[in-house]
């Protein structure tokens, strides 16, 4: 049985191991309890509660990792040097352990003062060192290579840090320093206290680690200093992307990323203040820039244009914030966009989110608002002639926050070309494929190009930019010259005999005009190009189309649902 | 499907320390390998009968280190580890449970009658374990007798996801022709519900036409949903409201899920339907149409299509998904009770369900009061 991933909170445990000349040393561990081997014995050693036998049911059960003792997990995470720099995993029972063991190159050297009267001693030598992350055995893939890259981060800036100025070998020290004062002490006066909460306060680097794992389990958000110079920043994607208790997988939210268009937008997730709050001090002026630009309603490109910024870094730096939860990727908000209610909102009436809502706009209540998305409505719909500017502009900033909340759903009109079949061959058994199978793919991704000026999804804007490379052939205007039979003819060769011959007998194909368009825009009749695609693409008005599609409506099927790249954002785990 | 790429049994020798005694295939765990790794193969006490699955060099190892002590073994004990080995890619965890079992019949037989410390008895070791690794890369099975009392049993067993919880208004439908079954594998409850689950009867309309307790049905068809024998679909009336999803363009671009529903939803006798009808009817299933406009809209594609198993058919591969009706009471005045079922959690179909009354009941009671909005998704 795969756990769900966003519980993996409290089985986690992060433990720093080292080999050297010393032998193989557990340095610092936390959670740091340690339970006795027997239950009922919690009276003496590392009792935590005041409900030992309930307490200790409970962590057995969640931290089964903490039944290890200091000395063998020692032994077993201080691997042997010819599998650093790799990927380490060992699964003991119910616990999977997860670390990136590092060579250490060269031991430091330690300049013995001159005048030192004491015999020289040689400084004990780190070999190696791994950061391990203990979780549940059964935790997702995906959860157990994202814990191995942070122990690769970690493990980077420590072996950095390490060659600068020895951090590691001085943090090292410190902690098995307190860990020898504090066994001397435990033999001393028989009262066993927890070394590792005695280092904790004095050393930065169990302070980081603690901090890491206390992120881990709480936002999934991880930023550390080490050794209050090397930033190590991670975030853990299944505890971010989280909507209603499912969580978005990683490898999806990357198929999505690179399938986003130009005509898309992004969507904020929070307010402009405070993410720039969030941001490091010295983060990308083109990160900033976009931040203070975007806007639901601007699509990429106008973003691109507005924040002076490529087109692909755009691309780039929204990846970024999708990716760390900040953002999210809609269709740019339009009067002629058509939302519905999402089938994964919540919308019950004691939900915090019906709470929010109320204090975020008085007066009105959540499940009302939803109830009005029950059918799809455009956003025109909800215009008012009678009613104040401020009520529209309120009812957008309703729309956002439910956006943002991921409680609608945004609906495309497609359309697939599929002709009668043909009446007088009753023996004819298999029909033609569909075009879909047949027209070869013409890569519609995304571009690396700019295109300029293209339309927002207003129709009242005036087109006069060129069409992208990925639209059709640009056909000269005016009649039937004999170059636009040809192309169209061309266009029309992919169909099969019968096909042609049903498109041609329909009356609106007796225009010319009708005619070429319609097979300019043959290859997006697949049922993968919604509207507004097409009409980005080739530079054409909703009303152009949409009495297009109804002149040779005999011949093509129309449906409405979710754009299904960005699907993903509001439906996880499809 | 993980392959066992290798089989090997490793042991403390008193003077040599931890080796490979036999693996098959020979030499396939390198010197350098088993350096690595022997001390998550021969352990400390700490470590023995527990199931460890380390990866190193491209490979997983996984094995269950096991400890007999007596004074009559040197060093006052026997320590051993019967183990498997396949790429670091694959998922071992079906082979856990099998590790385990052969750790522990190596003990049985140890403590029996001394089979692996006698030197002779330890030779068989090597074409049981040629025998082992074979069968079970090639059936997944392996029955072996080791000698007059003791016979090993072995059987890979796949791991799936837990299922979903099975609610009273949820309908079971087969995946395949019910055909295929062979009733007399499943158990009691089972084989009484089976002719039941016939894709539209729910589960508590089961439970009362079978005889069957309510959650004796949800338990069993929670197991039938576990082996995918069946998966769950909701109610069908047709007052019911369907929309397509993004999926339903695999009926255009798939022909294997084309010819598959060409064939499901075509009606008894009649020649099968035409690929556009089909498309055609699932594409008029819209926000805001029931089942019976459909029916009055597309007569004529329907004419060699049963709607039943059209929308069946639509659930099962997801091509369509169903609108439920939620009622939320949003005003209410101080003195009266919280709403129960009224509070946008509770579908329709789960309060007539629970209630007993029925939809165009429920429709009227809710249509004409004030205070509450129904929400559709």
């Amino acid at each position: 049985m795969i756990e769900n991933p966003c519980t993996v909170s409290h089985k986690t445990a992060v433990i720093l191991v080292t080999s050297g000349s010393r032998g193989n040393k557990l340095l610092f561990r936390y959670p740091f309890q340690r339970l006795a081997e027997c239950p009922s014995s919690l009276t003496g050693s590392y009792a935590v509660t005041s409900h030992p036998t309930l307490h200790t049911f409970l962590i057995e059960a969640v931290l089964p990792s903490l039944r290890f003792s200091d000395i063998i997990l020692a032994t077993i995470l201080a691997t042997k040097s010819d599998i650093c720099g790799k990927k380490f995993e060992l699964k003991i029972d119910n616990v999977r352990f997860v670390g990136h063991p590092t060579l250490l190159q060269h031991p430091p050297i330690i300049q013995v003062s001159k005048t030192d009267p004491s015999p020289k001693r040689e400084m004990p030598t780190m070999i190696l060192f791994n950061v391990v992350f203990a979780l549940r055995a059964n935790a997702d893939p995906s959860v157990i290579s994202c814990m191995h890259n942070l122990s690769r981060r970690i493990a980077i800036a420590l072996q950095h840090e390490e060659r600068r100025c020895q951090y590691l070998t001085r943090e090292a020290k410190l902690m098995l320093a307190i860990q020898d004062e504090i066994t001397t002490m435990t033999e001393m006066d028989g009262s066993p206290q927890s070394p590792f909460r005695q280092i904790l306060p004095k050393c930065k680097l169990a302070r980081d680690l603690k901090e890491a794992y206390d992120s881990l389990c709480t936002t999934g958000v991880v930023r550390l200093h080490i050794n209050n110079w090397l930033e190590v920043s991670f975030c853990l994607p299944h505890k971010i992307h989280r909507i209603g208790g499912n969580y978005i997988p990683p490898e999806a939210l990357e198929r999505s990323l690179k399938a986003i268009r130009p005509y898309h937008a992004l969507l904020l997730l929070e307010s402009e203040k405070a993410l720039l709050g969030q941001l490091p001090l010295d983060c990308s002026p083109a990160m900033v820039r976009l931040i203070k630009t975007c806007s639901a309603v601007k699509n990429l490109q106008q973003l691109a244009q507005d924040a002076d910024l490529a087109l692909l870094q755009i691309f780039q730096i929204a990846a970024h914030l999708v990716y760390w939860g900040k953002a999210i990727i809609i269709y740019p908000l339009c009067e002629n966009n058509v939302y519905m209610l999402s089938p994964h909102a919540n919308i019950c009436l004691y939900s915090s989110l019906a709470e929010q809502f109320s204090q975020q706009f008085p007066g009105h209540d959540l499940p009302s608002m939803l109830a009005k998305f029950s059918l799809p409505v455009s956003l025109a719909e909800f215009r008012n002639p009678l009613e104040a500017p401020a009520q529209e502009a309120q009812l957008i900033q309703m729309v956002v926050w439910m956006l943002q909340r991921r409680l609608l759903i945004q609906l495309h009109t497609y359309v697939c070309l599929l002709v009668p079949p043909s009446e007088d061959e009753p023996g004819l058994r298999d029909e033609d494929p569909p075009l879909a199978a047949r027209v070869g793919g013409r890569s519609l991704s995304t571009p690396s190009a700019l295109s300029f000026g293209s339309p927002t999804s207003s129709d009242d804007m005036t087109l006069t930019s060129p069409s992208m490379d990925n639209s059709s052939a640009e056909l000269l205007p005016g009649g039937d010259s004999p170059l636009n039979k040809r192309m169209t003819e061309t266009l029309l060769a992919s169909l099969s005999e019968h096909e042609r011959q049903v498109i041609l007998n329909i009356p609106a194909a007796q225009n010319p005009e009708d005619l070429r368009m319609f097979a300019r825009l043959l290859h997006y009749f697949r049922g993968h190009h919604h509207l507004e695609e097409i009409m980005y693409n080739e530079n054409m008005r909703r009303s152009q189309l949409k009495t297009l599609f109804d002149k040779f409506r005999s011949v093509l099927v129309v449906t409405s649902h979710e754009d299904p790249i960005i699907s993903i954002f509001q439906s996880p785990m499809e | 499907e993980a392959n066992r790429e290798c089989i090997f049994f490793s042991e403390f020798h008193p003077t040599l320390g931890p080796k490979i005694t036999y693996q098959v295939p020979e030499e396939y765990i390198s010197r350098e390998l088993f350096d690595t790794v022997q001390v998550y193969i021969i352990t400390k006490p700490e470590l023995q009968n527990k199931l460890i699955t380390v990866t190193a060099m491209g490979k997983k190892l996984i094995g269950c280190p096991v400890c007999i002590e007596h004074k009559k073994y040197s060093r006052n004990a026997l320590l051993f580890n019967l183990g498997l080995v396949c790429d670091a890619q694959t998922n071992t965890c079906a082979l856990e449970p099998i590790v385990k079992k052969l750790s522990g019949y190596l003990t049985t037989l140890e403590l029996e009658s001394g089979f692996i410390s006698n030197e002779e008895s330890k030779q068989k070791l090597l074409p049981i374990l040629s025998t082992l690794l074979e069968e079970l890369n090639a059936t997944g099975a392996c029955t072996l007798p080791i000698d007059e009392s003791n016979t090993i049993h072995l059987k890979l067993i796949q791991l799936r996801k837990d299922p979903p919880i099975v609610q009273e208004y949820d309908v079971p439908v087969f995946t395949q022709c019910k055909d295929h079954f062979i009733k007399s594998q499943w158990d009691l409850t089972t084989q009484q519900i089976l002719p039941y689950i016939d894709g539209f009867r729910h589960i508590q309309k089961i439970s009362a036409e079978a005889d069957v307790e309510l959650n004796l049905v949800r338990i069993a068809v929670q197991n039938l949903l576990y082996y995918g024998v069946v998966t769950l679909v909701s109610i069908f009336q047709y007052s019911n409201v369907y929309c397509t999803t993004p999926k339903v363009q695999s009926l255009i671009d798939d022909k294997s899920v084309q010819d598959e529903c060409l064939n499901y939803v075509t009606k008894q006798g009649q020649k099968r339907a035409s690929l556009r009808d089909v498309f055609q009817l699932y594409c008029g299933l819209s926000p805001g149409t029931t089942v019976r406009d459909l029916c009055s809209r597309y007569s004529q594609q329907l004419q060699r299509v049963d709607e039943r198993r059209l929308i069946q058919f639509g659930l099962m591969k997801s091509l369509i998904r169903r609108l439920q009706k939620y009622p939320v009471k949003v005003i209410r005045d101080e003195r009266s009770r919280l709403p129960r079922l009224y509070t946008g959690c509770h579908s329709y179909d789960e309060i007539c369900c629970k209630t007993g009354i029925s939809y165009q009941e429920l429709d009227e009671r809710l249509e004409n009061d004030p205070n509450i909005v129904v929400c559709w998704k």
